[in-house]
């Protein structure tokens, strides 16, 4: 699904973020990206998504080379992910309904439909009940929680999370990564990225380990 | 078709949604447009009032040759003949005496003055059309008449229309120069606030960019901002002009009755009502899209 061919990303001005990376995500898995702060997990993840374009080597997302991709058919590719970002990018101007329903707009979903798939992705991470409440109102874990409805209630085939339990306390984050799991199991692929020590998690689930940019070995264990 | 209604009215009523939640912002704005647009609007309606008023007395643009009182038949004849041979005339009328004593007494007023008269004290005239009408050919014409034996006095008419002619023509060229100069200050207002609703947005325009939304999807709010401010705009300068237009005339009224006409400025019509409102569109839908085009290469070069 996801293929990545000895793939460099150098930004302008700065070393090499990531150096000959290669490997391949397959449909329905889940995969950890794993490594200290700056090892380049962001720059995966954006790579992955097709936020960004890799230097040299190639990325494959659904047999599409993604440097050949014309611009401005990228917001169609960026459609089958779901986001969920390390600062979140909740919108505080809107409440909690208007912030989920900004993927359905962009993918010119109808009001009616919309309704319907907002109130099913706010249930599901256990928000409902807030749907009129501002971002800024809800608790930390609340306002990650509000991130994943929004990065799953277009539907997507791949959700992507940037350190998803960062800042949360250990049941927080044991409650997040639980719903993750509930994605995977309805066949969607997860990616995670953590610098947290994955404990059993991480002897089940593909692990990418990165380390100054490089891919240390996948499949490592911590 | 449907998604493309869709999305329309979505970002339709997005727009409308901001503009309710900044009533105060949103109505200057639309205001100062109003005044930008109302200025030439107004100056149109006076320049176009005084060319209705004076292109009913242009035609009569004319010169009166005088002739002596007493000359000869035979100098008529040969002043006929010359009038018929120069090609600067177009056409001519010769006017006895008689036949002008004659029109003079169908007017009741003159009655009691001209029978204390003893004799036709009028000289026969000839009234001549010239074909040409800028001021050198009838100066040259002028001086042609006048050199005429028999001829005693030769007087151009409506020379000062021709002057208001030409004050007219200055006057639109003025009009269409400060159009222009006010339609970049109406893009730059629109743009600057287009802006400005960007810089707020920001937030929004990177997320959206983020997760997949087009170019077109971010851009399309921003061209249905810029072509509600030039509509409500447009309107605003249209009540401003009815208005200034209406004081006006009711000032007016009083003064012309003096001179006996009824002169009024005309309220603008329906055409240019439309076409002041859809160029005021015009003009907001264009800022709004070099605003936004300029600040989305901006997010976009930053990731």
């Amino acid at each position: 699904m996801i293929t990545f061919d000895h793939v460099i990303k150098r930004y302008p001005g700065s070393h090499e973020a990531l150096t000959d990376v290669s490997f391949t995500i397959e449909q329905g898995e889940m995969v950890y990206v794993t490594g200290h702060s700056g090892a380049g997990k962001s720059t995966l993840l954006k790579l992955m998504a097709a936020i960004e374009r890799p230097t040299s080597g190639t990325v494959l997302i659904n047999n599409q080379n993604v440097s050949k991709l014309k611009a401005s058919t990228l917001p169609y590719i960026r459609r089958m992910f779901g986001l969920v970002f390390q600062d979140h990018k909740l919108l505080y101007d809107r409440n909690c309904y208007h912030n989920v329903a900004l993927p359905l707009a962009i993918n010119g979903i109808t009001e009616h439909e919309a309704g319907k798939r907002i109130r099913a992705a706010l249930d599901k991470v256990g928000l409902l009940d807030k749907e009129k409440a501002m971002p800024i109102t809800l608790s930390g874990g609340e306002q990650q929680r509000l991130a994943i409805a929004r990065a799953v209630v277009s539907r997507p085939s791949i959700l992507i999370a940037d350190e998803p339990t960062g800042n949360l306390d250990r049941n927080y984050a044991a409650d997040i990564l639980q719903l993750f799991n509930a994605f995977q199991q309805v066949g969607v692929t997860v990616i995670i990225a953590t610098h947290d020590a994955l404990g059993n998690a991480g002897e089940q689930n593909k692990v990418l380990h990165l380390n100054h940019g490089k891919l240390v070995n996948a499949e490592v264990v911590l | 078709m449907n998604v493309w209604l869709t999305q329309h009215t979505q970002a339709l009523s997005l727009v409308l949604r901001r503009f309710r939640t900044n009533k105060l912002g949103t109505l200057l704005i639309c205001f100062t447009i109003g005044i930008t647009v109302a200025l030439p609007s107004i100056m149109y309606a006076v320049l176009d009032s005084v060319n209705n008023l004076t292109s009913n007395i242009k035609s009569e643009s004319r010169i009166s040759v005088f002739l002596a009182l007493n000359h000869s038949d035979a100098a008529i004849q040969t002043i006929k003949a010359a009038l018929e041979k120069n090609a600067a005339i177009k056409n001519f009328k010769f006017v006895s005496k008689e036949e002008a004593l004659g029109q003079l007494q169908a007017l009741d007023t003159n009655k009691d003055v001209l029978h204390s008269l003893e004799k036709n004290p009028l000289p026969d005239a000839f009234f001549v059309e010239p074909s040409k009408l800028d001021a050198e050919s009838i100066e040259n014409l002028k001086a042609a008449l006048s050199k005429m034996d028999g001829v005693e006095e030769v007087i151009v008419d409506g020379a000062w229309i021709k002057r208001l002619n030409y004050l007219l023509l200055l006057g639109q060229k003025a009009m269409l120069a400060i159009a222009g100069l006010l339609a970049f200050a109406l893009a730059a207002v629109i743009a600057n606030t287009i802006r400005m609703q960007i810089v707020t947005q920001s937030a929004e325009i990177e997320l959206s960019q983020l997760i997949g939304a087009t170019r077109s999807f971010i851009r399309r709010p921003f061209l249905y901002a810029g072509a509600l401010y030039g509509l409500i705009g447009g309107l605003f300068a249209l009540l401003i002009t009815f208005t200034v237009i209406f004081l006006f005339n009711q000032s007016l009224a009083p003064l012309a009755a003096e001179y006996q006409t009824s002169f009024s400025l005309t309220y603008p019509s329906l055409p240019t009502s439309i076409i002041t409102c859809l160029l005021s569109i015009v003009v907001g839908l264009i800022s709004a899209y070099l605003a936004v085009s300029k600040s989305m290469y901006k997010l976009s070069s930053s990731h």
